[in-house]
């Protein structure tokens, strides 16, 4: 059997595309509460150094330390979030963007444990890791007709389809359930909300660390996929990268972000061809969304059109 | 509804349009190096630089420095080398898409780039597990080439650069007190630190204190009144000319008047356009001097000031010489094989650039002696 059309170059798009999928999903959850917060590129950095920094100076296993990076990120949402979130609207997303500075002048400084501005390099590959424990276990990705680097690329892919599927999945759930019904009640109306009895403070809270943490994720999952971290990775520009995924894609409906996500992380490398121009045409793009869909490419009207027309055309 | 789900189509036909004009464009290109004829030796080469976005001044001069070298070697019709340039926009994930497309969609047999150290450390282990030869021309700081076997370099890294302008320095001067002053959240000046720090232990001299700075800042004056109290004999400053240029200026009307020595990032004519007779006497090495009496740097010069209107800078002339060792290796290894090309990559001893004399050392660095400059009458000239 041969795998030979497997490009490392498409599953390396692919999986930034995954990656980006997640950073996606972290910012509509705190938006599904109406809350905006630009520190998405902060807990992603927490959940990138504290997942690189134990498994280059603490010896811990990828898996456990890209478990601990996100639980990190995850409760330092919730220490930022509680007095944070007293802020509304444009305040809030200040403070938060000025949090994620904040955090990145303490990774340049702290040289000890982060290296300061040169990063932390040498950092495990899931991929490289894989593929060494699949030989050291007697078997080698020739006998599946895959070359090595192909089987790299793909056991990563792998791994991060899986996680944003059951991502997906989660966040799906969620949002039909009780918790979703109350972010919604409250991003409608805080004040309806809180009168109807729901305690707003815990669930923009738990919104807010739900974010930080599926963040931290995507932060760890991008460090052992990228082997490199330095703080130039989490400046304010991938926070207001993780917004337009949101503006861009739409921002009230789940898949939203998710296209969002996907289409501005292929565009530039579909645009690849006309080198010169490929940020002139995202730009133009961006600007034509803005003008004929200020609320998104995807809002709830188009995705419940798409799914009651479905059954229609299928019978 | 109906009408914003026509405009969605609307733009998703214009984005699929857009990509596949940009592909009917590429199919030429594509077809080009089939016509390669005679005993030339045809070798697909990639490029990964900054074309667009923060950085692609550098990026700009880089690939003028390929292209320009590429024109000359395919005109000897040895080997015959066909470019594919590839844009990193200076961010890593870019760049290492590019690396992954270079290697397995374009299989070129080596690359040159990508630009910054922080896309090297990100790109290099990826070419280097594919076995694909990498050759950084314009990645300067620390533990490049010893990512792999296949990682090289042909830029001096600062570890080379700022030894040689300090021990020339003391020298001339007698030093013996220096204060240090650095960017801390920039992988080039912090390694260019890291390297004033070793040597400064290592001539003995005392350092008075160590101040730091941020990129994009433009107050200098409260390390620069600390440094004025302790009155050092002189003050090695790791800085990029945006910010050593404003640094010069500051300190001299302060009336510091110990001198300045860098490393590298100094060295280029903007700091004299941005602190005039400040900038007298600030001392840098780099192995890139344009008034250099030699045939090969002149005629360089002379070319590349017609083809592009400019004069060339470091990072074109490391691109230029860059590729000319490329060519050089590939002559030796006889075809387009990237472990035969890695091999005779690392033999190249002693080669004669527009940089001076080049080898790698076993660890597939630079050997080479830079040249160190200081400025005079408001224009870099040869520091005796």
């Amino acid at each position: 059997m041969s795998f030979e059309w497997l490009n490392p170059y498409h599953l390396q798009v692919g999986s930034f595309i995954l990656i980006n999928i997640l950073l996606g999903i972290s910012i509509y959850v705190t938006l599904a509460t109406g809350q905006l917060s630009l520190g998405n590129a902060g807990f992603m950095s927490i959940g990138a150094y504290a997942s690189a920094i134990l498994t280059t100076q603490h010896g811990f296993s990828i898996p456990s330390a890209i478990v601990i990076g996100s639980l990190l990120a995850g409760v330092s949402g919730i220490l930022v979030g509680i007095p944070a979130l007293r802020l509304r609207g444009v305040y809030l997303a200040i403070a938060t963007l000025g949090f994620g500075e904040v955090l990145r002048v303490v990774f340049i400084n702290w040289e000890s444990l982060t290296g300061g501005a040169v990063g932390i390099a040498a950092i495990p590959q899931m991929g490289r890791e894989i593929l060494a424990a699949v030989e050291a276990a007697g078997f080698s990705p020739e006998d599946w007709g895959l070359r090595n680097n192909q089987f790299i690329s793909l056991s990563i892919f792998l791994i991060l389809a899986a996680v944003v599927v059951l991502a997906i999945l989660f966040f799906l759930r969620l949002l039909s359930s009780r918790v979703g019904r109350a972010y919604t009640a409250i991003r409608m109306d805080e004040t309806a909300a809180e009168t109807s009895g729901i305690d707003t403070t815990y669930y923009k809270v738990l919104a807010f660390s739900q974010g930080a943490l599926l963040s931290g994720l995507a932060g760890a999952l991008f460090a052992h996929a990228t082997s490199y971290i330095s703080p130039a990775d989490f400046t304010y520009h991938r926070a207001v990268e993780i917004l337009v995924f949101a503006v861009f894609g739409g921002s009230e409906a789940l898949f939203g972000p998710v296209f969002g996500a996907t289409l501005l992380t292929l565009l530039p490398e579909l645009l690849r061809a006309i080198s010169d121009y490929r940020y002139i045409v995202y730009g133009i793009l961006v600007v034509l969304t803005m003008v004929f869909r200020p609320q998104g490419l995807i809002d709830p009207a188009l995705v419940a059109m798409l799914t009651r027309e479905k059954p229609a055309g299928g019978s | 509804m109906s009408r914003s789900f026509r405009l969605t189509c609307l733009i998703s036909i214009l984005a699929f349009a857009l990509v596949f004009m940009g592909a009917a464009k590429d199919t030429p290109k594509a077809a080009a190096p089939a016509k390669a004829k005679g005993p030339a030796i045809p070798a697909k080469i990639g490029v990964i630089s900054i074309i667009t976005g923060q950085g692609s001044g550098y990026g700009e001069a880089i690939t003028n420095g390929f292209k320009l070298a590429r024109d000359e070697i395919n005109a000897k019709k040895e080997v015959n080398i066909e470019l594919v340039v590839m844009d990193s926009s200076g961010k890593q994930e870019q760049a290492l898409a590019a690396a992954q497309k270079l290697i397995n969609s374009d299989r070129v047999a080596a690359i040159l780039g990508p630009t910054l150290s922080t896309e090297m450390k990100v790109v290099a282990p990826e070419a280097n597990a594919s076995g694909v030869p990498i050759m950084g021309t314009s990645t300067t700081a620390a533990g490049i080439t010893q990512i792999g076997k296949y990682v090289f370099r042909n830029s001096l890294p600062e570890s080379l650069a700022i030894p040689a302008s300090v021990k020339k320095a003391v020298k001339k001067y007698s030093i013996k007190k220096v204060a240090l002053f650095y960017g801390n959240d920039d992988v080039f000046t912090k390694s260019g630190y890291d390297t004033m720090k070793k040597v400064a232990a290592e001539l003995h001299l005392t350092v008075v204190t160590t101040e730091t700075f941020q990129k994009g800042q433009s107050d200098y004056k409260a390390q620069l009144t600390k440094i004025k109290n302790l009155s050092p004999d002189a003050v090695f400053c790791s800085a990029l000319y945006e910010e050593g240029g404003v640094i010069l200026s500051q300190a001299r009307k302060m009336g510091i008047k110990a001198p300045f020595v860098g490393g590298n990032g100094f060295n280029s004519p903007k700091v004299i356009e941005i602190a005039k007779e400040a900038a007298e006497g600030l001392i840098v090495a780099t192995p890139w001097y344009p008034e250099r009496h030699d045939p090969k740097v002149k005629a360089f010069v002379a070319r590349y000031s017609k083809a592009y209107g400019k004069k060339p800078d470091q990072f074109a002339a490391q691109a230029y010489d860059a590729l000319y060792i490329m060519a050089e290796a590939l002559k030796k290894a006889g075809k387009a094989d990237r472990k035969m090309l890695r091999d005779a990559l690392a033999e190249v001893r002693n080669f004669n650039g527009v940089l001076g004399k080049f080898s790698f050392d076993a660890e597939r660095d630079v050997v080479m002696d830079p040249v160190v400059l200081i400025i005079k009458g408001g224009k870099f000239q040869m520091f005796q």
